[in-house]
């Protein structure tokens, strides 16, 4: 996920100077809030967790990684998206827009799929798939990818906010 | 027999097609477009007239063409076609033929033709939905879209203030006054739900359980309920505004600043009937049978009778013919709702007859004064006379439409003033007393009414004025003097007509067709009707002579009582049309207080207001709603709890005196972070994780946010100290007592039951799970499974957000564009 080089602070407010051990730390838990987040979203439909949850978990690491080496760094290295971009809609600003966007369209067409299928809008359906080699059965729940839209949608919007709400 | 469902559509939808199609034809026919209007409401007028015979025959409780609109509201586009329904369908689209052909002169180089045309369509197409819906919400539907439709044509001539204040009126007037209407209507529809034996229906009429079919229960619903006479009041006062009755007038003599078809269109012969006719069709089921003077009577006859007499009078002091025009509509709507409201046999025929009558001759005068202004550019009635000379087609029309709105034997307007005359006298004859006056009252407007058509058709006649001599009049071109004579010939012929039927000829056509008309206002079954000249002296007669005669007494001093009624127009507080004023100009100085104390574009007060309104609302719902408080039985928290939130109370507390915002706000996640804990501790994790992970990003993000606001504001004053407390006070209060409401509530649980039962996997199952939700997380299946069209719904409000954020921040300051 980081590049793990450390970048030169030089272009930076040297007022927003940032400790080696707050840089450390953010490098080593960001994985690990990132991987939780995942797990968070997998499990939901069985444990305590969901797509909300998971992607606001995400956005909080985003959000650490922007204020220990800021928002720039951020775009560079955990999005991959460089061009600066002048309009609204440009640069990472798009990139972000686009992942809720992506989100919805997820959704929603997992809704017109069952409609397609002949069952009301938004139905949901369970499959067990059995014989699976270390763990025996596996639930495989259609909710999944409605869940992972909701996820995109609370991650595109959400870091959406925080670059416009940081550009500033 | 029941009326073809696919014509009556069609019917409906062909003007508004029109409309929509006029853009594109106005490119292919220019100014023809005219006629490409007139073609459409002929079709409409021609498919119509396909289903007069299941019209003549219909009866209240069948032959309803229903779609489904609502289903759940039990709203539907019902359609229903008897004579009453007919009358009006004919007078929009026969009248809308004549009026779009009519306009092809007059408005010929005008500005905005397209727009007209268009407009006059969609027009049209409302007209036909009022006089074709069976539904309540239907009916008011098209009721407001006439309203909506004449405010752009009214206000048609858009850059003149004349033409602003007039539209501006007219929609006031009219949609305020619908507003009566819907409640009315909708009281009716509840109140039937509460009757024994009756359905709550909005149907009003054409089916089994529609409310006309069953009056007498209706009735009976209304009277238990107490509401009988406030749900006709509420329906009249609607009627009334649009119908122009006093003192609710006063926006038609204003809507003359539309351009002289419409007014000769929407102001005589459809949209002020709309009014009329909604009492015309309600009359059965407000009329109690076998009671002389019910109610309805009081109400509605005492209305239509002051109406008439006093909109004849203005009408006299009218300086403008259109203004005269206008005023005369007034009345003669009086005369008809006068009738309807009577509850003998000769008040309906009067009611019913009359519209055809008004119509006629009110649609072609309007169509001469368009001409006489149109041809001697002027339309002050002092510079116009001796127009007979260059105008002798126009001229005859007039002499034909002037004297049967001034109910001059033999011609048109008399036949249905003598019913009026007659209707009056019995009433008076029986009851006596007040009820005297309803006849005087009748024949001083006819006075009035006989007064100022003898002058309009003296616009023709007598010297022409200084002014005009020099003028040269040209004949009109042939597009506008077609229709005008058209009417005025159908007005002459109604009138021969009860020339013929007095000897003994009767055109059994129109005789037919007006008793469907009657039949459909009558309280009891229909009967024949015919109309003649009177053939033996009788009071009604008598009427009749004196009103005419007085008229003629007094018209040689028609000036001085001009100028009379001028003067008492003069006198302050006398005319509704200074409260009109007074009351639009109080709005706007509300108006302009709200900008100072509401919007003043400080975030402080935009918050106080929203959160104080807000709750106050909310407190305000349950009192309303009678919400009760639990019984307080003592704490039964455990110490941990206990403890948890004691700290959660500390950090409240700390809050309010932090010394800078970022303090602040660290200091409100402590509260924050031990809600999260409590939940921990009540069994919660959904929402303990929930809590934790958006804790912490709202304070990422507020800390982003303060780092570039001041550190600090500085003390707060007493004042500001006080409300700001109040305001918190307030919003604590309410969020408190909402969860204390909140979780009191029992209700059965059958849903909370039914998704525990069905929300985990089942102990047997097979491979595909369908129909449950097959997880172990309850919340989360109810949040992707069971309610997951809200939780789409969700997620579409979460982007929109974070669109409406980039489109605020992000484009301000580039003055919109991106």
């Amino acid at each position: 996920m980081s590049d793990g080089q450390g970048r030169p602070a030089g272009r930076r407010d040297p007022r927003r100077e940032t400790t080696v051990i707050a840089r450390l730390v953010t490098r080593t838990v960001v994985p690990l809030i990132l991987v939780t987040a995942v797990a968070l979203l997998v499990r939901g439909h069985d444990l305590p967790g969901g797509g909300f949850i998971a992607g606001v978990l995400t956005v909080t690491a985003f959000a650490l990684t922007a204020i220990i080496y800021g928002l720039d760094e951020l775009e560079e290295t955990l999005v991959g998206v460089t061009v600066p971009g002048r309009g609204v809609l440009s640069g990472v600003t798009e990139t972000f827009a686009g992942t809720f966007a992506a989100g919805l369209a997820l959704a929603a067409a997992g809704g017109i799929a069952a409609m397609l299928a002949g069952y009301p809008f938004l139905s949901q359906a369970v499959v067990f798939v059995e014989g699976v080699p270390l763990y025996h059965e596996v639930e495989l729940a259609s909710a999944l990818v409605f869940d992972l839209g909701v996820y995109l949608v609370v991650v595109g919007a959400l870091l959406t906010i925080l670059k416009v709400v940081g550009r500033e | 027999m029941s009326p073809d469902a696919a014509v009556l559509l069609a019917v409906l939808g062909l003007p508004f097609l029109g409309a929509a199609l006029v853009p594109a034809v106005h490119r292919v026919l220019g100014e023809r477009t005219a006629y490409f209007a007139a073609g459409v409401a002929a079709v409409c007028l021609a498919l119509l007239a396909t289903q007069a015979d299941a019209a003549l025959h219909a009866t209240p409780d069948a032959g309803a063409v229903v779609v489904p609109w609502i289903p759940a509201l039990g709203v539907e586009l019902a359609l229903y076609l008897d004579g009453l329904a007919l009358l009006v369908g004919f007078l929009a689209t026969g009248v809308g033929v004549l009026v779009f052909t009519y306009s092809a002169g007059y408005m010929r180089d005008e500005p905005g033709t397209q727009r007209y045309y268009a407009t006059l369509l969609a027009f049209m197409g409302s007209m036909l939905g009022v006089a074709l819906a069976a539904d309540l919400i239907a009916l008011f539907v098209f009721w407001e879209l006439t309203s909506v439709t004449s405010f752009l044509l009214i206000g048609h001539y858009r850059t003149t203030d004349a033409g602003r204040y007039a539209a501006r009126k007219s929609l006031f007037v009219t949609v305020v006054g619908g507003l009566f209407l819907l409640v009315g209507f909708v009281l009716l529809a509840h109140v039937t739900g509460q009757a024994p034996g009756l359905a709550r229906t909005f149907t009003l009429v054409g089916t089994e359980g529609s409310l006309l079919a069953n009056p007498e229960g209706v009735r009976g619903a209304l009277e238990t309920g107490g509401l009988f006479v406030p749900v006709v009041a509420l329906v009249v006062v609607g009627a009334a505004a649009k119908s122009a009755q006093v003192p609710l007038q006063i926006w038609l003599p204003d809507a003359m600043e539309a351009p002289t078809p419409v007014s000769a269109f929407l102001h005589s012969a459809t949209m002020v009937k709309a009014g009329v006719y909604l009492v015309g069709r309600l009359r059965p089921l407000f009329l109690p049978p076998d009671v002389a003077v019910p109610e309805w009577t009081l109400l509605v006859a005492t209305l239509g009778l002051i109406s008439m007499a006093v909109t004849a009078v203005l009408a006299v002091g009218a300086t403008d013919i259109k203004e005269l025009l206008a005023y005369s509509t007034a009345s003669h709507l009086g005369l008809i709702i006068a009738g309807y409201g009577l509850a003998n046999e000769a008040g309906v025929e009067t009611g019913a007859f009359h519209i055809v009558n008004h119509a006629l001759f009110k649609a072609a005068l309007f169509l001469v004064a368009g001409i006489v202004a149109h041809e001697a550019g002027t339309r002050a009635i002092h510079d116009l006379g001796g127009l007979a000379e260059h105008l002798p087609v126009t001229a005859a029309v007039t002499v034909v439409a002037a004297l049967g709105m001034a109910g001059v034997p033999p011609f048109n307007g008399f036949y249905s003033k003598e019913l009026l005359f007659e209707a009056t006298w019995d009433v008076a004859a029986h009851e006596g007393g007040l009820y005297l006056l309803f006849p005087a009252v009748a024949v001083f407007g006819s006075v009035f009414t006989f007064l100022y058509s003898i002058r309009f058709l003296m616009l023709f006649f007598g010297e022409p004025p200084d002014g005009l001599a020099d003028r040269e009049i040209q004949a009109p071109p042939w597009s506008m003097l077609a229709p005008t004579v058209l009417l005025g010939g159908l007005a002459g012929l109604v009138g021969l007509a009860g020339v013929l039927a007095t000897v003994g000829v009767h055109v059994e056509a129109f005789e037919t067709f007006l008793a469907s008309v009657v039949a459909s206002s009558a309280v009891a079954g229909g009967h024949g009707f015919e109309y003649h000249l009177p053939t033996s002296p009788s009071p009604y007669a008598g009427m009749s002579l004196l009103a005419i005669g007085l008229g003629a007494v007094l018209y040689p001093s028609y000036d001085r009582l001009h100028r009379g009624v001028r003067r008492l127009r003069a006198v302050p507080h006398t005319s509704p049309d200074a409260y009109y004023d007074a009351g639009i100009e109080g709005l706007d100085r509300l108006g302009a207080l709200v900008p100072r104390y509401v919007q003043t574009g400080v975030v402080r007060t935009y918050a106080a207001v929203l959160l104080a309104s807000t709750s106050l609302l909310v407190l305000g719902g349950y009192t309303a709603a009678g919400a009760d408080l639990p019984a307080f039985d003592g704490f039964v928290v455990g110490l941990p709890i206990a403890l948890v939130l004691l700290v959660a109370v500390v950090g409240a507390a700390a809050v309010g005196t932090a010394p800078s915002h970022v303090a602040g706000v660290l200091t409100l996640s402590i509260l924050g972070f031990m809600v999260a804990v409590f939940y921990v501790l009540a069994s919660a994790p959904d929402l303990a994780l929930t809590q934790l992970v958006v804790e912490t990003l709202v304070l990422v993000i507020l800390l982003l946010v303060l780092d570039e606001l001041p550190a600090f504001y500085g003390e707060a004053t007493g004042l500001r100290s006080i409300t700001d407390g109040f305001v918190a006070a307030l919003v604590g209060g309410t969020v408190f007592v909402t969860v204390l409401v909140a979780t009191a509530g029992r209700p059965d649980d059958r849903i909370a039951e039914f998704l525990v039962e069905n929300g985990g996997v089942p102990a047997e199952h097979g491979p595909v799970l369908l129909d449950a939700g097959g997880g172990g997380n309850l919340v989360n299946v109810i949040l992707v499974d069971f309610r997951a069209f809200d939780t789409l719904g969700e997620i579409t409000v979460l982007a929109i957000a974070a669109l409406s954020v980039l489109t605020l921040i992000a484009m301000r300051g580039t003055g919109g564009a991106p």
